[in-house]
């Protein structure tokens, strides 16, 4: 973005230049009327040095004395108590997107700019309660919708109609946005980094393979787990569990029939999960982070949200998640 | 087989006894906790269907309690909470199974089958999974009909995954039920276990009921 104001740098010089040329025009009357200086001197060849000396050292020296140091003076000025600013700035720009309760120091700040700070602050309370409201009213309504979807797919399993079974699906579809939309929304009201459980990365993998093992297997695919040592991080192990799910859900739905899913574990604070899918390329996954985009080979069952969530996970424990479209794998990396 | 279901949308408790009715069970309504209380109190059920948020109590604290007094058949909570930390709670306070809604009564019977099906809740002598029947006390399998010779050990690996059908068993369980603490397991025993029953199973037409998780256990298939 170009900025148009000149900075305050450049306009302390403009301004000091300014008042020096000033300072200069009236010393020089005042020298002009003291010694009776007029025009037929200044040009008299033999009076020069003399007009000359009287100027250097009753107008140049005080100018330069005083306009110089005051020029270094305001640049520091200006330099230090700026420098706070920019540590706020940055501080502003690493604040993660998720980070709540993040606010400007303004002890740190000169007193000209708190009030200015004290507004960035008010406004990003404002944010955080907006946001906070907004996550809860997203949790009350898939929870609230959960009955009556409850009573709907009771009645549609009741009917006997062609229809049914597409209907069937289409509830099937709603209940994992609900389930997604709730985990979304815990994810962003207690997921800050208030994590630290030790968790052992072979044991979320063994836990979400069995809790999926029965689905996938009812849809004729295998899952499987490779767990190379005993790796642990720090987190929570529901949300970990909870990435480790979707991720899983991601790769039965690219996998053909009576292909594997396989949750690999390690080397290190790593878990993979490899579909047989046609691999994820990186900008496809770069998408399907953003919630709401869906890639061309997901179903539209949702998947986009599910991805959206490991990323939120992956981002609160900092950890890395990437995919490896040569190996179909999309990674968690804890390292 | 006699359930209670304990849920306070009229609609919802109506749809799920006549589907628990179409799958076999008796099943009876209870609109709060209060309503609970006095059934239980008239009749005995062998298993409880327990909605969480009910309009004189919350449902979790109610089963804690009763818990503390032995008074209670197994439960299975259906919770509308569901997704991260509920799951945990849920099970703390005694549920025995959870299921978050919406659910599919197919797949209510199934969990209760399973709850009914674990030891010690039921004096149920046999077993039966689809074509697969085990007399606990004879300690005899069949399948379609036909007697399966199995092994001391095979008999009670096929108890163990016709318990649990329709969830994974792990290796360690297996091995932790199949063995006692003292005996040296070799590293492949559990698998030489499960291969010798899985031929006789595949001899007897059920092959494809047992299947593999690999690097985590195993599972028996529930046909309904």
């Amino acid at each position: 973005m170009k900025h148009e104001q000149p900075s305050l740098e450049h306009r302390l010089i403009a301004r000091l230049a300014l008042v020096g040329a000033i300072g200069a025009f009236a010393l020089l009357l005042f020298i002009a009327i003291e010694y009776g200086l007029t025009f037929s001197v200044l040009l008299d060849p033999d009076q020069l040095p003399v007009v000359t000396h009287e100027l250097t050292e009753h107008v140049a020296i005080p100018i330069l004395v005083l306009i110089v140091p005051m020029t270094l003076a305001g640049r520091w000025v200006i330099r230090s108590s700026l420098r706070p600013l920019e540590v706020q700035a940055r501080n502003i720009d690493e604040a993660t997107e998720n980070e709540r309760g993040f606010r400007v120091a303004v002890e740190s700040l000169p007193r000209e700019v708190v009030p200015f700070a004290d507004a960035v602050n008010a406004l990003l309370n404002r944010i955080d309660t907006a946001s906070r409201e907004q996550e809860a009213f997203a949790a009350d309504v898939a929870h609230e919708l959960r009955t009556p979807l409850s009573v709907l797919a009771l009645e549609i399993e009741r009917l006997d109609h062609p229809a049914a079974a597409r209907l069937k699906e289409d509830v099937a579809r709603m209940r994992r946005l609900i389930e997604q939309l709730m985990i979304l929304a815990q994810l962003d009201i207690d997921m800050p980094q208030t994590a630290d459980e030790r968790v052992v990365l072979a044991d979320v993998a063994e836990d979400v393979a069995s809790l999926m093992a029965p689905l996938a297997i009812r849809q004729n695919r295998k899952i499987a787990v490779e767990a190379e040592g005993e790796a642990s991080v720090t987190g929570r192990r529901e949300a970990i569990a909870a990435a480790v799910r979707n991720l899983v859900d991601n790769a039965l739905r690219v996998t053909p029939e009576g292909g594997t899913v396989t949750i690999i574990v390690g080397p290190g604070a790593r878990i993979a999960v490899r579909d047989e899918g046609p691999g994820l390329l990186p900008e496809k996954l770069d998408q399907l982070r953003h919630r709401h985009r869906r890639a061309d080979h997901a179903s539209s069952s949702g998947a986009g949200l599910g991805l959206a969530i490991v990323s939120r996970i992956a981002a609160s424990h900092h950890a890395s998640f990437t995919t490896l479209p040569t190996q179909r794998s999309l990674l968690l990396d804890f390292a | 087989m006699r359930v209670l279901v304990v849920e306070d949308n009229q609609r919802l408790a109506r749809l799920t006894c006549d589907g628990l009715g179409a799958a076999g069970f008796a099943a009876d309504a209870a609109g709060d906790l209060q309503a609970a209380d006095a059934a239980l109190a008239a009749a005995s059920f062998d298993a409880l269907v327990l909605d969480l948020g009910l309009p004189d109590g919350d449902g979790l604290a109610w089963l804690r309690e009763r818990r503390q007094a032995r008074s209670v058949p197994p439960a299975l909570v259906l919770t509308a909470r569901g997704a991260l930390e509920d799951r945990v709670a849920g099970l703390d306070a005694g549920a025995d199974d959870y299921l978050v809604k919406p659910f599919e009564v197919a797949e209510v019977a199934a969990r209760l089958r399973a709850l009914l099906r674990r030891p010690g809740v039921r004096s149920d002598v046999e077993l039966v999974i689809g074509p697969i029947s085990f007399d606990t006390n004879r300690r005899e399998a069949k399948a379609h009909g036909e007697r399966l010779e199995l092994a001391r050990r095979e008999a009670d690996l096929l108890e163990l995954l016709m318990r649990r059908a329709g969830s994974v068993v792990r290796r360690q369980t297996i091995e932790d039920s199949l063995y006692s603490f003292d005996a040296a397991v070799t590293p492949n025993a559990v698998e030489a276990t499960v291969s010798r029953l899985r031929r006789k199973l595949e001899q007897a037409g059920c092959g494809d009921m047992l299947h593999t998780v690999r690097g985590v256990g195993y599972m028996l298939e529930e046909r309904t």
